[in-house]
């Protein structure tokens, strides 16, 4: 799960469907505003199509369905390919490179070497690059290789939580949090910023522990990353995350949770959040009346990190409060859907 | 362990119960109050303490074992607010799961409008959760179902929380506060009206009444009446209060189902001359004013004829179970036309009949829909009735005539053995109870009929042997006369148990073993290395072996030998 999304990318089966690593630029990179040191800068978003995240291939997490996007065939050539497409459409002229490959961009089997380093170095001159990668694959010498092609890189790392137990029992991520915390330090040593992806509402858990253990995994992440970024869980196809939800056993996360946690927790981080699929019975929802204008001071807030952007007040908020507090009483399903 | 909850009466899968909890006792089915106790039984999941408390997840299939607690919660049933199906394997499973005498909690779903059916499907606990959540949505809810409370007229209800209050007038907060307070209040009303009516044995009445307010429901209960043995094996056998048969789904009740069976599989075989008459509204039909007459007419030949009585929705009642429930005590609309479904079910259970015995004549002497019911069982079988109704009218004069003619003539040799026709009833509602040949093993050709009608008694030289008891026309059997089933029976409505002469009332804890078949009110015999004692059933025979709470068996005689 990681934020700078959009929806576009919510039906990523349909979106692989008769491509061959070969794809329009307007379905895989596109344009945005986002935070850097402070100020407000254009930036530019690249998905990459690679063979797949190495645990994604091997045994994968709960709410991940990206691994449907990946071509099992892909080679070097094609994934340089697809990024000097882009390049050639978009120009370098942005301030923040996004790559995401749906899956680790520092692991070599994914992302081969003269593939990686042919990226990195035409994006030399970006101010900063962020790539995506789990904790395994930062360490001193994968970076040390690759700073020598791009010194603004950010590390990007799917943390979800801080809490081991479960981001092993309800997201089946397969590391902990020391794993993160070692990789943090490592990227920090040689210069690298991190970035920490926590996911809001983790399947099994009820609204209120997923509101907790988003606020607490902000205090327990914020020392080793410089940005946090709130993910609010979607519903992708063919995860346990969607078997859950089509048998009403599982609800994305209230929009108002969202809001809730960036207000508590702002002091603490730079924390921004792109609500993915906000709104809809598949993403992150309040009662159908209220959602556009949360989801958009959600975005507001992610830029101005500013939450007197919070203003909006609707009547389900009563519902919402009530949900957190009796969920538990239904031993196991959403109260509401 | 001492168990906490006990099962005081029943109402097929619906129970009254008593739950010992924090120093109180809580009548069910009942809801829980407050979040203080909701918070108490959720500790109790995890430490148990004072009361037993399981979760069985809606995902689980049925377990080899039964959950032995006193509580047992249903996890995650919210889930199937629109899901009938879902809900009725989950709530059939839960309540299979769990002890018969495990209180079945089923959280966050009830409303006023759906809580009936979640009893009747056999639900004990409930809670207000549903009620607030929707209280939160706007939802005014009765047991009728639930409005948007803006769109509602200003008298729209009396109770406490609503009465003065002008919808416009009320910030969010408050309408929240008034609606909330109105839905508990709907809820609790509506509970008292589901004890009330097990209380009297009428909860399938309300469901029914219930069902019609929400496609939702109506679903529910007739997936919930596909499950006819989870039923079947609940359902008392007789019952007091009359089965109304209002609806589509009354033709689907267990009562009505296992009646039909019984008559076919259980009854004795017969020959000879069967005459198919129309039912009447006053119960038992030969007290009705359409019978009187033609069995006053018919006199003395009536000694050579079995009777039988089309009726909807019982189908086929021979006249030996006229004053066995439910075919003593339900009631119709009569409109003089029947719906499809009606006539196909009693048409299915005609044609049963006449196929399981091999009569040599039928005379129906019936009219209107009636008829037409029988031209489409013999068509069926492809066999000639003779019909005897002249001018649609079956108690004018030609009508009758031509029907004393019709039996006069076709009385053979054979069949000029002639019956004490009081002897029809004991037999036909022996092989009903005890199941088929128990009326041969139980009388004798020597066994004289006395009494008033209905309730005759048998005697064997003396001896009294069984007799049909008031309350509800069952047949009960005398010490003699359960030992004579006995012999014959195996162990069929038997209870063991331990060497001890009972008095009064047989405890589920006391049984050894009892007859899984046994139904609610049956009559069962008792014993250890002998017969010791007969009595009637107070809970089914499955759930006399599983309960450690609770009476079993009202003892009628006791051989204190």
């Amino acid at each position: 799960m990681r934020t700078g999304r959009t929806s576009r990318r919510r039906y990523p089966r349909q979106a692989a469907s008769g491509t061959n690593g070969h794809r329009t630029h307007d379905r895989f990179a596109w344009t945005g505003l986002d935070l850097l040191n402070g100020e407000i800068v254009p930036s530019l978003t690249i998905l990459l199509t690679t063979k797949g995240c190495s645990w994604a291939r091997r045994d994968g997490c709960t709410m991940c369905g990206y691994i449907a996007d990946s071509n099992p065939d892909a080679q070097s050539s094609d994934i340089q390919k697809q990024l000097f497409e882009v390049l050639a459409r978009y120009g370098t002229g942005f301030k923040i490179a996004k790559l995401f490959t749906s899956g680790s961009f520092l692991d070599q089997e994914e992302v081969p070497i003269d593939a990686r380093d042919a990226i990195l170095s035409a994006l030399a001159d970006t101010p900063k690059v962020i790539v995506e990668s789990r904790p395994e694959f930062v360490t001193s010498e994968i970076l040390d290789d690759v700073v020598r092609f791009n010194r603004h890189l950010e590390v990007a790392i799917g943390l979800e939580t801080s809490n081991d137990d479960i981001r092993n029992g309800c997201i089946n991520k397969g590391f902990t949090f020391r794993d993160f915390v070692r990789a943090s330090k490592v990227a920090h040593s040689k210069g690298l910023t991190v970035k920490a992806y926590l996911l809001l509402k983790p399947p099994f858990l009820t609204e209120l522990e997923a509101l907790e253990d988003a606020i607490q995994s902000t205090h327990e992440a914020a020392p080793h990353a410089d940005t946090i970024s709130l993910n609010l869980c979607n519903v992708q196809k063919g995860t346990l995350v969607e078997a859950l939800w089509k048998k009403r056993l599982y609800r994305p996360p209230w929009l108002w949770t969202a809001v809730e946690v960036l207000k508590r927790v702002k002091q603490m981080a730079t924390i921004i959040c792109d609500p993915v699929g906000g709104g809809t019975a598949r993403g992150p929802h309040n009662c159908g009346k209220c959602d556009r204008q949360v989801v958009s001071e959600i975005k507001e807030f992610s830029l101005s990190q500013d939450s007197t952007s919070f203003t909006a007040a609707c009547t389900d908020q009563l519902l919402w409060n009530y949900v957190l507090e009796f969920e538990k009483f239904s031993y196991g399903a959403p109260l509401v859907p | 362990m001492q168990r906490q909850f006990e099962v005081t009466r029943r109402d097929g899968a619906a129970r009254l119960g008593t739950l010992r909890w924090r120093g109180e006792e809580l009548t069910t089915p009942s809801s829980f109050e407050s979040k203080e106790e909701l918070e108490f039984l959720n500790g109790l999941t995890i430490q148990k303490a004072e009361l037993d408390v399981a979760v069985i997840t809606s995902q689980e299939d049925s377990r080899a074992e039964r959950i032995d607690a006193d509580v047992v919660i249903l996890g995650g049933a919210p889930r199937f607010s629109d899901d009938p199906r879902g809900l009725t394997k989950a709530l059939a499973r839960a309540r299979e799961s769990a002890n018969p005498d495990s209180a079945l909690y089923v959280p966050t779903l009830a409303t006023p409008n759906n809580v009936s059916l979640l009893v009747y499907a056999g639900v004990d606990l409930v809670d207000p959760i549903m009620a607030e959540v929707k209280a939160r949505e706007g939802y005014l809810l009765s047991a009728e179902g639930e409005r948007q409370f803006d769109a509602v007229s200003r008298s729209y209800c009396m109770c406490d929380a609503c009465r003065g209050v002008n919808v416009a007038d009320l910030t969010p907060e408050q309408r929240v506060t008034v609606l909330s307070a109105h839905n508990r209040h709907a809820l609790k009303t509506e509970l008292c009206i589901v004890r009330e009516n097990i209380e009297r044995g009428t909860l399938r009445e309300l469901v029914e009444a219930r069902c019609r307010t929400a496609p939702m429901l109506t679903a529910l209960l007739r997936l919930l009446d596909e499950e006819h043995s989870y039923f079947e094996r609940r359902s008392p056998i007789v019952r007091t209060a009359t089965l109304l048969a209002c609806s589509q789904e009354s033709l689907n009740r267990p009562e009505i189902l296992r009646f039909g069976e019984r008559v076919i599989e259980r009854l004795n075989k017969r020959g000879g001359i069967l005459i198919l008459l129309p039912c009447s509204a006053r119960k038992p039909y030969s007290r009705s004013r359409s019978h009187r007459i033609i069995l006053n007419r018919l006199g003395k030949l009536r000694q050579f004829l079995h009777e039988a009585i089309i009726t909807s929705p019982i189908g086929i009642v021979p006249r030996g179970l006229e004053i066995m429930y439910p075919a003593s005590n339900y009631d119709i609309p009569v409109t003089g036309k029947w719906t499809c479904d009606e006539s196909e079910w009693v048409i299915g259970r005609l044609t049963k009949y006449l196929e399981a015995n091999a009569f040599d004549t039928v005379v129906a002497h019936v009219s209107g829909p009636y008829r037409k019911v029988c031209d489409e069982a013999a068509a069926a079988l492809g066999v000639d009735l003779i019909y005897t109704v002249e001018d649609e009218n079956i108690l004018g004069s030609a009508s009758l005539q031509r029907l004393c003619a019709v039996v006069q003539e076709r009385i053979v040799e054979d069949s000029l053995k002639r019956r004490d026709l009081r002897f029809d009833y004991l037999q036909d509602l022996a092989d009903y109870e005890f199941g088929p040949h128990a009326s041969t093993a139980i009388f004798a050709e020597r066994t004289k009929v006395r009494g008033l009608f209905p309730t005759y008694y048998a005697s064997d030289g003396g001896t009294r042997i069984a007799t049909i008891v008031g309350t509800y026309c069952t047949l009960a059997l005398t010490i003699e006369g359960a030992r004579r089933y006995r012999r014959a029976s195996e162990n069929r409505y038997c209870v063991h148990i331990d060497d001890f002469v009972p008095k009064g009332t047989v405890f589920a804890i006391g049984v050894l073993n009892a007859d899984p078949g046994i139904r609610p009110f049956d009559e069962v015999i008792v014993l250890n290395e002998r017969v010791i004692a007969v009595g009637r059933a107070l809970m089914s025979g499955w759930e006399m072996q599983a309960s450690k709470r609770g009476a079993a068996v009202a003892v009628r005689h006791v051989d204190a030998r």
